[in-house]
């Protein structure tokens, strides 16, 4: 039978011993292996070292691709690579609702630990809590992380000409999790792109020396990611439509929904600011890479100096992209 | 027909058109976001300008309509289901994320079906759907209607906002001050009512009219038709150019639907005012299922507030940076006047994708 969480399972007593025993040392007893530290020891060693920490809450829990698990590891992973990290040691932290699923608990802990397994990363400490029922909506999962930064990245800022990669379609984290949240009914293939994507650190060799900037478009998706980094570098980006992949599952999906794919998330991609002239050599690489196989350039940065977004459209026009404002709905009809 | 032919001809109709001031008009919200997204203002000449009607359901929906929903929220036990994009508009001075925020139960669903299930689950509680929209979304919110009253489903109340795109149109076209030169018809409520429900702007107002698809080169191609009439390159005449979803007679199933549940009434309409026989009500079968009688709510009587330019943006009078409110006060996150609130508002359309001043 699925045993629920009680509160018990958080009070800190036999319960919560058996709970870890049973479920988080049972998935990541790899990275701990006889003991129950409050705190993981390590030396830090030579080199510059990235450290970053992301709270994830997402709703539903179990979609198309992945789970909260993956994705809470995943997100911190790619946080790190944005950095040129190469992830060593995460922690985690749960927050359990009352009567959630330890059989859920189990899937959600065991694609933590494959991620964990793929990427060399090792979840080192954790913490668990159980709150009241209605207290929180399922389970939240926080996790940290430390990475070893390349020697080969030097993140510094874009000037006009540097040319921007996506590494892949866009918006497929998003959809999928709308397809699931609307209950759309919608038979597809398509599935979350949540991924983690060390391979741009350890893949990339000396071409990494070319990379200027990276960032994962999560939240706001790629029109946002793009004008943060449009408005920190106080650079003008030229999108190119055209040049945007984009599954055409997502592009009908989000058309019925009325939302624009630019502003959905991706949990597997990265946008890369290149060398202005090193654009298609670096992309020679990236799409050699893991997941990375429909990367493009799509777009650039120009002579600009407000900071602004703007596309250039499949018809020839030109249309400023905007920020994200607000919560983003799905219209009427 | 390829997006550089489209251009090419596009540009050719430019050369007619010189100095003469072209007026034309969309009256559905995809529209309106398909012209700002892609640029198309960018691509014409700023004698012609693309104005946005009334088309977006959310927009012109009365913030008497917004107070009404917000009063039933205060009731014990009750669940409010609706779109996605009804819930940041304002009424008189909340919106329901406000009352949402307040620990009000507001459910959010893509398809009004959804309300069914949410009643069944909930039988201690009383549901009540947001019915907004245009002659698209009420088939779908009239099966709805008739599979609840089949259903047995007392615990599910409809407060109604459904207008009728044609009255509207006429209202926009008999107003002098508009000088609308050429008309989109909105491709979605043509699919259901059929192209030849918007023929009669063509034979009794003597302007171009066509019913156009939603990409982008389908704008652009019915704006080409159009300046060719205008510019005396083809005589004027109403086209169809959306016939792979729209034919001349429509989805009759979905009129039957229509015809079945509702009732014609007078409408009001956001920053409009009463539009003479504009609204879809639900007829006397089904009246015990309107949430207004349900609960013997008076309306007040419709007034438009004076702060800001919707009524004359909606109207084809003004364009959105005439309005002193826009982008300042007025943003999509914190929208005063109806244009602002949804995607498809014509001010959210031109504020998140801009658009050349000059040309609106």
């Amino acid at each position: 039978m699925d045993e629920k969480i009680k509160l018990s399972h958080g009070d800190g007593g036999s319960d919560t011993q058996r709970l870890i025993k049973n479920v988080f040392y049972k998935y990541f007893n790899d990275s701990i292996p006889n003991a129950m530290p409050d705190s993981f020891v390590f030396e830090v060693g030579q080199g510059k070292h990235a450290y970053t920490t992301d709270s994830f809450v997402v709703k539903p829990l179990f979609f198309r691709g992945g789970n909260i698990g993956k994705l809470a590891v995943c997100g911190t992973i790619n946080d790190l690579v944005t950095a040129g990290a190469i992830p060593l040691f995460l922690s985690v932290g749960f927050v359990i609702e009352e009567g959630f699923s330890t059989e859920k608990l189990h899937i959600i802990a065991k694609s933590m630990r494959d991620v964990c397994k793929q990427t060399g990363a090792k979840i080192v400490t954790g913490d668990t809590k159980v709150v009241e029922r209605g207290s929180a909506d399922g389970i939240f999962i926080n996790t940290s992380g430390i990475g070893l930064v390349s020697e080969l990245y030097n993140s510094r800022r874009a000037v006009p000409g540097d040319e921007i990669i996506i590494t892949g379609g866009i918006a497929e984290h998003g959809t999928s999790i709308l397809i699931d949240r609307y209950e759309l009914g919608i038979k597809t293939e398509l599935e979350s792109d949540c991924t983690p994507m060390c391979c741009l650190v350890n893949g990339l060799g000396e071409n990494l020396k070319h990379v200027k900037q990276m960032k994962d478009p999560t939240r706001g998706g790629l029109a946002t990611a793009l004008n943060e980094i449009a408005l920190e570098q106080g650079v003008d980006v030229e999108l190119n439509e055209q040049s945007v992949p984009v599954k055409s599952e997502v592009h009908g999906i989000s058309d019925i929904l009325g939302i624009d794919p630019l502003y959905l998330a991706c949990e597997g991609r990265m946008l890369i600011v290149v060398e202005k002239g090193c654009g298609e050599k670096v992309l020679h690489h990236i799409k050699a890479l893991d997941y990375c196989d429909e990367a493009q350039i799509i777009g650039r940065f120009t002579s600009g100096h407000l900071g602004i977004v703007y596309m250039k459209t499949f018809i020839g026009g030109k249309s400023i992209i905007p920020m994200l404002e607000g919560q983003m709905l799905p219209r009427i009809c | 027909m390829n997006d550089n032919r489209i251009v090419e001809r596009l540009n050719r109709c430019f050369e007619y058109v010189q100095s003469q001031d072209i007026r034309i008009m969309e009256v559905c919200g995809t529209h309106t976001r398909v012209i700002s997204k892609s640029g198309i203002r960018y691509l014409i000449p700023k004698e012609v300008m693309l104005l946005s009607g009334p088309g977006c359901p959310v927009c012109v929906t009365p913030e008497t309509y917004i107070d009404m929903a917000l009063e039933i929220l205060n009731l014990e036990d009750v669940i409010l289901v609706t779109f996605g994009d009804m819930i940041k508009v304002k009424g008189t001075c909340f919106s329901l994320s406000d009352k949402q925020a307040q620990g009000s139960k507001v459910t959010v669903v893509y398809s009004p079906e959804d309300a069914l299930t949410i009643a069944a689950k909930n039988k201690d509680k009383l549901i009540i759907f947001l019915a907004v929209g245009f002659e698209t979304t009420a088939p779908l919110i009239a099966v709805t209607v008739k599979l609840s009253n089949e259903r047995g489903l007392d615990n599910l109340v409809f407060l109604t906002a459904l207008k009728r795109m044609e009255p509207a149109i006429r209202f926009i076209l008999q107003d002098e001050r508009s000088k609308v030169n050429a008309m989109i018809c909105p491709g979605h409520v043509a699919s259901i009512k059929g192209a030849d429900h918007f023929r009669f702007i063509t034979e009794e107002f003597g302007i171009p009219a066509v019913v156009c698809g939603f990409e982008s080169q389908d704008i652009a191609a019915g704006i080409c038709v159009m300046l060719e009439q205008l510019t005396g390159k083809g005589h004027i005449e109403f086209v169809n150019l959306y016939k792979r979803c729209v034919s001349f007679s429509g989805n009759t199933i979905a009129q039957c639907m229509i015809n079945e549940v509702f009732a014609i009434a007078d409408g009001a309409w956001r920053g409009i005012g009463i539009i003479r026989n504009s609204a879809l009500v639900l007829n006397d079968k089904y009246e015990h299922l309107d949430a207004v009688k349900r609960f013997g709510i008076k309306i007040e009587r419709y007034s438009s507030p004076v702060n800001c330019l919707c009524s004359e943006i909606l109207l084809g009078l003004k364009l959105p940076y005439q309005c002193s409110l826009f982008g300042s006060v007025c943003t999509p996150e914190h929208p005063s006047g109806p244009c602002m609130v949804s995607s498809e508002g014509a001010c959210a359309a031109h504020f998140r994708y801009g658009g050349d001043r000059k040309n609106g």
